[in-house]
């Protein structure tokens, strides 16, 4: 080979070839959540919820209780526990399913794959949080036709904090959860765990020990969000306060060691 | 392909540079080196477990490597953009959502690369699944089937570098034939190809150039002549009309014989068999050589590193 040096052999070009762009990543990743059997029948599943409990509410509910604010609050209430299951089958597929094998060998930087899931994840939560306020829209025209007569108005801070805000932390925590476990069903599990186990337990150890009961908002994540979607919506600065430090534990600390698994971590 | 202008026969396309991989105490990959040309189909053989599979992902940035590194066409896999343009690869054909459809696996493959959705019927046609399989789920597939989806997923982005690992697992005689097939005229129109698997024959009949690994390491490389260049034929495989005349002749003459089958073993050459039986007028019906050819040196070769302690005919 030494005579033919002068030639570039065995060399590829790559010169005219774009790296995919995020966008691209981004709706490849929103087609995986959506072209399974799970993933697919789960959002449908969800929004199914939604109505369902709607109508139920339009039955049982006082006519004076049917405005379009508390309809706002069932899909609130229901999309908070399930949405972050989304991403979570989102990001533990890859391993778990295995295909990361060709997801990062199509992009093998990394940090872009994981950015486009993170985009993905926030898009598909928006996305179900608008058809979900499409819901409670026609849950509200419902409730007129049981003989409410509804005030359309909807609170500011209850729409950001008590329905936005809570949806995306809980997609956030669905993240950092699949990315440190890695596992679809343990994912899930741990999840679950988190949402609904270790705030009875918490409640439970405030209801014994008065003192824990001031101190609970500051180390628990769940605990610390209630005055978003509860009262006047509006937390005050001390309860903000609580979120931020209930936050970094819950979720800045684990996405952070979440993602520099993903990172590193070998799929098989 | 797009890149044949700067193929050219002779060239590296991929080259390993003392790679080695280690897990803990345990060494994956050994030092190991080697290339791929263009326009030749490199097999990498070795029993299970010798590191095969672990050197392919390091070479694609699966697996980071302890030292040494891999390039292709110059470049790191990691700093190719859009890498499925350039590179196909198949390590696992199983590593698939199992509820995802054939046609959804390409798909998905085809938007991330940027190609129109026609390019996945066109793949579809080249590997022989049909429109009703396109659209079965993954799970349903038989392993025969899952190679054949993976394979067209490697030549979606129309590649001029394939990397396979033990592509021809699960197909059925006529389907090994079809890839070989396939690769050869892939290779011809200036690919690369680098194949893995364990069975000999089946890299003997397409590979141009043959790495052996064994134990992480690489024992030989080289075409067949050159692997075959050192072999001496020691062992024979005779039968003869009459059996005990040729024992007796071949005894006189000092060499061991054991009965056979039908036949007898010998330990001497054919050529020394033959001229026994030729001085005592003894009609053969069959001789060869008793040693297998590549399939006794890769077995001598990585003999260290099999699983089986006894491995017949390598008594040498």
């Amino acid at each position: 080979m030494s005579a033919t040096a002068a030639v570039p052999h065995g060399s590829l070009d790559v010169s005219s070839t774009d790296q995919v762009s995020m966008l691209t990543l981004a709706k490849v990743e929103i087609r995986k959540a959506l072209d399974t059997r799970a993933g697919f029948w789960f959002v449908i599943a969800i929004l199914g919820l939604v109505v369902l409990a709607e109508v139920i509410y339009s039955f049982a509910a006082d006519d004076t209780d049917k405005n379009f604010q508390d309809y706002l609050q069932i899909p609130g209430g229901i999309l908070g526990y399930f949405l972050p299951i989304i991403i979570i089958m989102l990001v533990t597929s890859e391993q778990s399913q295995r295909n990361g094998l060709v997801t990062f060998t199509l992009e093998p930087r990394r940090p872009r794959v994981v950015l486009a899931k993170l985009v993905a994840g926030v898009t598909l939560a928006v996305g179900v949080m608008v058809l979900a306020s499409v819901l409670a829209v026609a849950g509200t025209v419902f409730g007129m036709v049981t003989g409410a007569s509804p005030e359309w108005s909807v609170d500011g801070n209850l729409l950001f904090n008590g329905f936005v805000l809570s949806n995306l932390i809980g997609v956030f925590i669905g993240f950092a959860i699949a990315m440190l476990i890695m596992n679809t069903p343990g994912a899930i599990v741990a999840y679950f765990a988190y949402s609904l186990i270790l705030p009875i337990a918490v409640g439970i150890l405030g209801a014994l020990i008065t003192s824990f009961e001031d101190v609970a908002p500051w180390i628990e994540f769940n605990t610390a969000q209630t005055p978003l979607f509860t009262g006047d919506y509006t937390p005050t600065g001390e309860q903000w306060a609580q979120i931020l430090v209930t936050g970094t534990i819950w979720l800045v600390i684990p996405l952070c060691i979440g993602i520099w698994r993903l990172l590193r971590i070998e799929f098989k | 392909m797009r890149d044949a202008v700067a193929v050219r026969q002779g060239g590296r396309m991929i080259t390993v540079e003392r790679l080695t991989r280690k897990y803990g105490a345990f060494t994956a990959v050994d030092d190991v080196s080697f290339v791929a040309q263009p326009g030749r189909v490199t097999g990498f053989l070795g029993p299970n477990g010798a590191g095969k599979t672990t050197t392919m992902r390091v070479m694609v940035g699966l697996t980071p490597a302890t030292s040494g590194r891999v390039t292709i066409g110059g470049h790191l896999y990691k700093d190719i953009p859009n890498p499925g343009r350039h590179v196909g690869v198949l390590l696992d054909a199983s590593a698939q959502h199992a509820g995802r459809t054939g046609r959804e696996i390409l798909t998905l493959g085809a938007q991330t690369m940027g190609l129109p959705a026609t390019r996945v019927d066109e793949m579809l046609e080249l590997v022989s699944l049909s429109q009703t399989e396109s659209k079965r789920r993954l799970r349903n597939y038989s392993l025969g089937m899952k190679q054949r989806l993976g394979i067209a997923h490697a030549l979606l982005g129309d590649p001029s570098v394939l990397i396979l690992d033990e592509p021809a697992n699960g197909l059925d005689p006529a389907g090994i034939r079809w890839m070989r097939g396939l690769l050869k005229s892939y290779a011809d129109r200036g690919g690369t190809v680098l194949l893995s698997s364990h069975l000999l024959n089946e890299v003997e009949l397409i590979a141009d150039e043959m790495i052996l690994i064994g134990h992480g390491r690489i024992v030989a490389q080289g075409n067949k002549e050159q692997l075959l260049a050192g072999v001496d034929h020691k062992v024979t495989n005779v039968t003869a009309l009459d059996n005990e005349a040729l024992t007796r002749s071949l005894q006189a003459k000092g060499f061991t014989v054991t009965p056979a089958g039908t036949g007898l073993r010998v330990e001497a050459a054919p050529v020394d068999v033959g001229r026994a039986a030729a001085e005592n007028a003894i009609v053969l019906t069959d001789l060869r050589s008793a040693d297998g050819g590549l399939e006794d040196l890769f077995l001598e070769l990585t003999s260290d590193t099999q699983r089986e302690t006894v491995v017949p005919g390598t008594q040498a």
